[in-house]
């Protein structure tokens, strides 16, 4: 259902808003229910712990800054090089982990 | 990991500044910084001799007759942005390429979209040129204006300007040249080109700092004022005055940004343009080179590097530009520019216009090391199973 250019879906019994790339609206309809559901359509039946350690990452660093991780920040917190963190999660850091851990579109430069 | 940062991102602003720039700008704004030509004290006549001397150095750069038409504004955005408002009437054609920046095509499309104007974008060939018979044969009756980019911003490639001027200047069609991505880099001469404008950025090859740009007008161009305001001249009447400099420039100058601007002139003719630009395009041929044998490196128009500024963009296959933006960062410490690079046009004529791609630009400061550091990097993440 396409609602001024945002796409509400049914997820876990609740209704949440995402952007044209299938990021969420508000990042604050992102719960680990929607995360695994989402997880599982993008071909990631199980979401292991070093997922979870990302995702986490993600979201307290978030809710802490106002703004996703800087990319030095982002290897230093997961404990992971970027080249493994891509290789994690299918869609690659953007599209994959930022996504799935319920983080604003960055928009930038496209 | 290379211990400090490989910057390599000197398309989209030169850094780190010379040194001899950013010292002058201190000295200088520190010792004669007041309002330039605003005041009839000593200081604020020197502080405006600063800016004409300034506007002497860009109009001889440029190979302008006259310094009084050098028009300082913020950046080459800006600049455009003067002389589509200053030139475009409704009913007016505009041809330019599909190369340009949204420096050229978001105005252009403002424009147009209010009904006020047309205009034709001419592709570029697959090697990243721009044929001028290609813009001849878009001109109409009123084609008011021809704009190019002389240095595409993404492929690189520098634009045959001379024969578009000769053209333009056949049909007494002003051509505005957008040097954002070339001044500094190759000489210009508008003069010879036959230009009746260009338009350019302090802060990329020309080692200023930001905020700092300009236009650069021939004479014969008519160019009307599009703001209006304060200009220290003529303060009894309530027109804007129409004398150039100051016709197309009001409000307090950007004296600081000026100071720098005439520094990074002046470190260029201390260095020496040809000797930079080919230190440039050696350290991208061995950028360009080292990658030849990645097969999942797909470079764009980089077969052949004559006529180019130093810019390299690539994609790696299987790997998202932004994510290869944020690996390369985080990695191995370099920094690139990922994305459309303001120019969506010339990546969906690549291809490219989803995702974007990746943009090397070495500047004066790199090293080979650097770039063979760039090379095994890519290597590294082109060969990931």
């Amino acid at each position: 259902m396409q609602e001024f250019g945002r796409e509400a879906r049914i997820l876990a019994g609740r209704k949440i808003y995402f952007d044209w790339e299938g990021f969420f609206w508000d990042s604050g309809d992102w719960s680990e229910e929607v995360a695994v559901l989402l997880a599982w359509e993008g071909g990631l039946s199980e979401l292991t712990a070093t997922h979870w350690k990302v995702m986490r990452f993600f979201r307290d660093y978030y809710a802490y800054h106002g703004r996703a991780p800087l990319n030095r920040h982002l290897r230093e917190g997961t404990e992971l090089s970027l080249s493994e963190l891509e290789s994690l999660f299918p869609g690659g850091i953007r599209l994959g982990a930022r996504r799935l851990s319920g983080l604003p579109n960055p928009k930038s430069c496209f | 990991m290379s211990e400090r940062l490989i910057y390599l991102d000197n398309a989209a602003t030169t850094f780190p500044k010379p040194r001899e720039v950013l010292d002058e700008m201190v000295r200088s704004y520190s010792e004669s910084g007041v309002s330039p030509g605003r005041g009839s004290y000593d200081l604020a006549v020197q502080a405006g001799d600063l800016v004409e001397q300034a506007r002497r150095q860009v109009a001889l750069f440029f190979g302008a007759p006259d310094p009084n038409r050098v028009i300082f504004t913020a950046n080459a955005t800006d600049a455009l942005n003067l002389a589509f408002n200053g030139l475009l009437r409704p009913g007016d054609h505009v041809i330019s390429t599909r190369l340009e920046h949204n420096s050229v095509l978001r105005p252009l499309h403002y424009f147009r979209e209010r009904g006020w104007i047309s205009f034709d974008l001419v592709p570029f060939d697959d090697r990243g040129f721009i044929d001028p018979e290609a813009i001849a044969r878009s001109f109409k009756p009123n084609t008011r204006a021809v704009v190019v980019s002389h240095a595409s911003n993404v492929l690189g490639t520098l634009q045959p300007m001379k024969d578009i001027g000769r053209l333009c200047a056949q049909l007494g069609i002003p051509l505005i040249i957008d040097a954002s991505q070339s001044a500094g880099s190759v000489p210009i001469d508008m003069t010879a080109w036959q230009a009746s404008a260009v338009a350019f950025t302090g802060h990329k090859a020309l080692f200023g700092p930001t905020g700092i740009g300009g236009l650069v007008l021939h004479p014969d161009l008519d160019i009307q004022a599009s703001r209006f305001g304060g200009t220290g001249v003529d303060s009894r009447n309530p027109e804007h005055t129409s004398t150039f400099p100051h016709r197309l420039e009001a409000g307090t100058l950007n004296l600081m940004g000026i100071i720098g601007l005439s520094a990074g002139l002046n470190f260029i003719a201390q260095k020496g343009m040809e000797a930079i630009h080919r230190q440039e395009m050696a350290l991208l041929a061995r950028l360009r080179d080292g990658l030849l044998e990645c097969s999942r490196v797909e470079m764009y128009c980089a077969a052949d590097l004559k006529d180019h500024v130093a810019v390299l963009t690539l994609n790696v296959d299987g790997l998202n530009p932004e994510d290869a933006g944020a690996i390369l960062d985080a990695d191995f410490n370099i920094a690139v520019r990922v994305g459309l690079h303001c120019a969506p046009l010339a990546h969906q004529q690549l291809g490219t216009l989803q995702r974007g791609a990746i943009r090397f630009s070495p500047g004066l400061f790199n090293t080979e090391e650097d770039i063979d550091h760039a090379i095994a990097a890519l290597t590294s993440m082109s060969t990931r199973s």
